[in-house]
């Protein structure tokens, strides 16, 4: 007997009772539908979450005192003049900005709302890539006068002073006021948060309404190969300049980037693991059923042998029998997953990511679970004695 | 065609082995048809396993159309009984969830004869038991008589050179049970071999020769001087106009 009639034959077998092999395959539709919704979901959102931080710059980087360096903490890890040295010596560094953040209270006309109040200096607009909605990002000149100028983003704009004309207004920053002279467009981020929270201020105007603090530095580099390099760079210059080696640490979105990477991918795979647990599951279920079956099915296979089929002849007709009965529950398995993950992924706004590999390899591991958990049942059939399977009821 | 020397089947079930048959001989020549007669547990249905290589005997020697068939293995005798012997059981054993004419078709699945010769030669099988207006029917919706002409026409398929029947008439009225007399009588009168075991010595009538068991023991080997001919019972049953009515039309039964 050759294969295509083995499959033949096993599909008579799984039509003859079509709900029940629907039924004994339902722990793989489950298992397989699993592992490639969580995969697939699992891959998406690593993608838009790469994407985003690609959108944010890849050649940026910030620099920070290191939290696990055992130093004291002075608050004197920063200074202006760093900024001005930094950039002299490295001269990969195309742009920094010391950044400091303070919550306060930002009150306009319409309303009064706690806020974000970051300082930075003109860099930070390259470094960011800022889109101006209105008005223009203060410059160099405001941070050396120390004015008061700010530049809000759209949604606090809009918080505060409703349908007023924010743009050359003045808003109060724990009561000291600032002139607006610019509305930051809104950025669109599919990870669901605004990458411009708040109200930006020069940070020398910054440094007179709260301390002389610099809390870290954020920059940008020539280009994505070179931002490593000079932000090492950078730290080594401000290890010298404050004679505190490992007491700065420096972050590049590449890096940031990576970790992210690693991250999704355990991620991923732990619960793709579970997933797994859930398909062996499916395997024994299917194991179980396929020997009920085998006992009730004696006598058809005491038929069989009478008619001329060899021990091997029923092993085959069996296994294949368990083989097709996962790959049909692998089938239906990837649709209902991919469909999932489509779904999701539609809702989050993700790009849907059911990848080749991923359905291969859900088929591959169907087929080998069919084996697997066919072996027993097919060789407990296999091994009747026909004339004791003939004599069974 | 069937030679059987010495043979000796014992059964070693539990604490007691059972000597089911003994120091056996059996000639069958080829075209001949045999009945075997006995009371129950003489050994009837053992001989038929035993002949039909779905059981292994214990001694002596047993010649198939010229092959030995002791000492084969189980692979061995799977192709003997696929290509030499033609089953009919007493409880038919057709799949029931299959057609009158897959059931037809199982043993060409197993001999490897492509779907089309196969499902040409089924039909042509069918024909032959009468059935030709009921080959996509299944077991359940034929009745007895039918179902066990079905299993005829799937003993006859493979072209065996033997057909073992064990009491196929033993589950039918009379009636069914002379069509199936008729229908081995007419494939034997086409030469076919055949070994078919009865209670009923009427049955046994319409074969040429009748071998009596007892104990496990061949006792008596009686020829059957003239045979009965079914088809006169059939038709001297039911008045004339009807003697087909049980058989399909296009059959070569039952005319
Ligand atoms: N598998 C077996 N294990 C043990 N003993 C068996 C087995 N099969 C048959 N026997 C014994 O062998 C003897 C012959 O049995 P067999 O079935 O051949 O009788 P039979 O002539 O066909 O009877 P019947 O007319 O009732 O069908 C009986 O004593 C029976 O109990
Ligand atoms: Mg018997």
């Amino acid at each position: 007997m050759n294969l295509l009639e083995s499959v033949r034959v096993a599909l008579e077998g799984i039509m003859t009772s079509k709900l029940r092999s629907f039924l004994t395959t339902l722990g793989i539709v489950i298992g397989i539908a699993a592992v490639i919704a969580v995969v697939a979901i699992g891959q998406g959102g690593r993608a838009v979450l790469m994407a985003e931080m690609e959108k944010i710059g890849t050649n940026i980087f910030a620099i920070y005192v290191d939290w696990r360096s055992d130093k004291k903490v002075t608050g004197r890890e920063f200074n202006l003049s760093d900024v001005a040295v930094i950039k002299d010596k490295v001269p990969d560094i195309t742009h920094l900005s010391p950044v400091n953040n303070s919550l306060c209270d930002v009150r306009g006309p319409k309303d009064q709302k706690t806020g974000r109040v970051i300082g930075v200096s003109s860099d930070y607009f390259y470094i960011r890539k800022f889109n101006m909605k209105e008005g223009h990002f203060f410059t160099e000149e405001d941070d050396a006068g120390k004015r008061r100028v700010a530049v809000l983003d759209e949604e606090l704009a809009g918080q505060v002073f409703g349908r007023a004309e924010a743009l050359g207004s003045i808003i109060t920053l724990n009561s000291t006021p600032f002139l607006v002279v610019g509305i930051l467009a809104k950025s669109e981020s599919a990870l669901g948060f605004s990458e411009n929270p708040g109200v930006y201020v020069p940070i020398q105007a910054w440094q007179v309404m709260f301390n002389s603090q610099v809390q870290e530095l954020e920059g940008s580099a020539a280009s994505k190969e070179k931002v490593d390099e000079a932000m090492g760079q950078a730290v080594k210059v401000l290890e010298r300049r404050h004679q505190t080696p490992g007491k700065y640490a420096g972050m590049s979105m590449e890096q940031e980037m990576q970790a992210a990477n690693k991250i999704t991918g355990i991620m991923t795979l732990i619960i793709g693991a579970i997933a797994g647990i859930s398909l062996f599951v499916g395997g024994i279920g299917v194991m179980n059923i396929m020997l009920v079956s085998v006992t009730e099915r004696t006598r058809e296979i005491g038929i069989r042998m009478a008619l001329g089929a060899r021990r091997r002849d029923i092993l085959v007709q069996f296994l294949i029998e368990s083989i097709m009965l996962c790959l049909l529950g692998g089938i239906i398995g990837m649709a209902l997953g991919a469909g999932g993950a489509y779904l999701i992924a539609k809702l989050a706004k993700w790009p849907p990511l059911v990848s080749w590999w991923t359905a291969l390899l859900a088929f591959a591991f169907s087929a080998a679970i069919g084996v697997v958990f066919g072996l027993l049942p097919a060789n407990k059939a296999a091994r009747l004695n026909p004339i004791e399977a003939l004599r069974r009821e | 065609m069937i030679k059987v020397k010495n043979l000796g089947k014992i059964y070693k079930a539990g604490a007691h082995p059972v000597v089911a048959l003994a120091d056996v001989d059996l000639t069958v020549k080829p075209g001949e048809f045999v009945s075997v007669m006995g009371p129950s547990g003489s050994g009837k249905s053992t001989l038929m396993n035993l002949l039909g290589c779905l059981d292994i005997l214990t001694s002596g020697s047993y010649l198939l159309d010229g092959m030995e068939v002791s000492g084969m293995s189980e692979t061995e005798l799977a192709q003997v009984r696929k290509l030499k012997i033609g089953f009919v059981f007493q409880a038919f054993n057709l799949l029931p969830r299959m057609s009158a004419i897959r059931n037809v078709e199982l043993p060409m699945i197993y001999a490897g004869v492509a779907p089309r010769e196969r499902a040409r030669r089924a039909a042509e099988a069918l024909e032959k038991v009468g059935l030709a207006q009921r080959m996509s029917h299944r077991p359940g919706e034929l009745s007895g008589g039918q179902i066990q002409r079905v299993s005829i026409a799937r003993a006859l398929v493979n072209n065996p050179a033997v057909i073992l029947a064990d009491e196929p008439t033993g589950n039918l009225d009379t009636r069914s049970g002379e069509e199936i007399m008729a229908i081995f009588q007419e494939l034997n009168r086409g030469g076919a071999t055949i070994v078919l075991v009865t209670h009923e010595r009427e049955i046994a009538l319409h074969t040429s020769r009748i071998v009596h068991f007892r104990d496990g023991r061949l006792v008596e080997d009686e020829p059957v001087a003239a045979p009965l001919d079914a088809r006169e019972h059939i038709s001297a049953a039911v008045p004339v106009g009807q003697a087909g009515s049980n058989i399909e039309s296009g059959g070569e039964f039952g005319r």
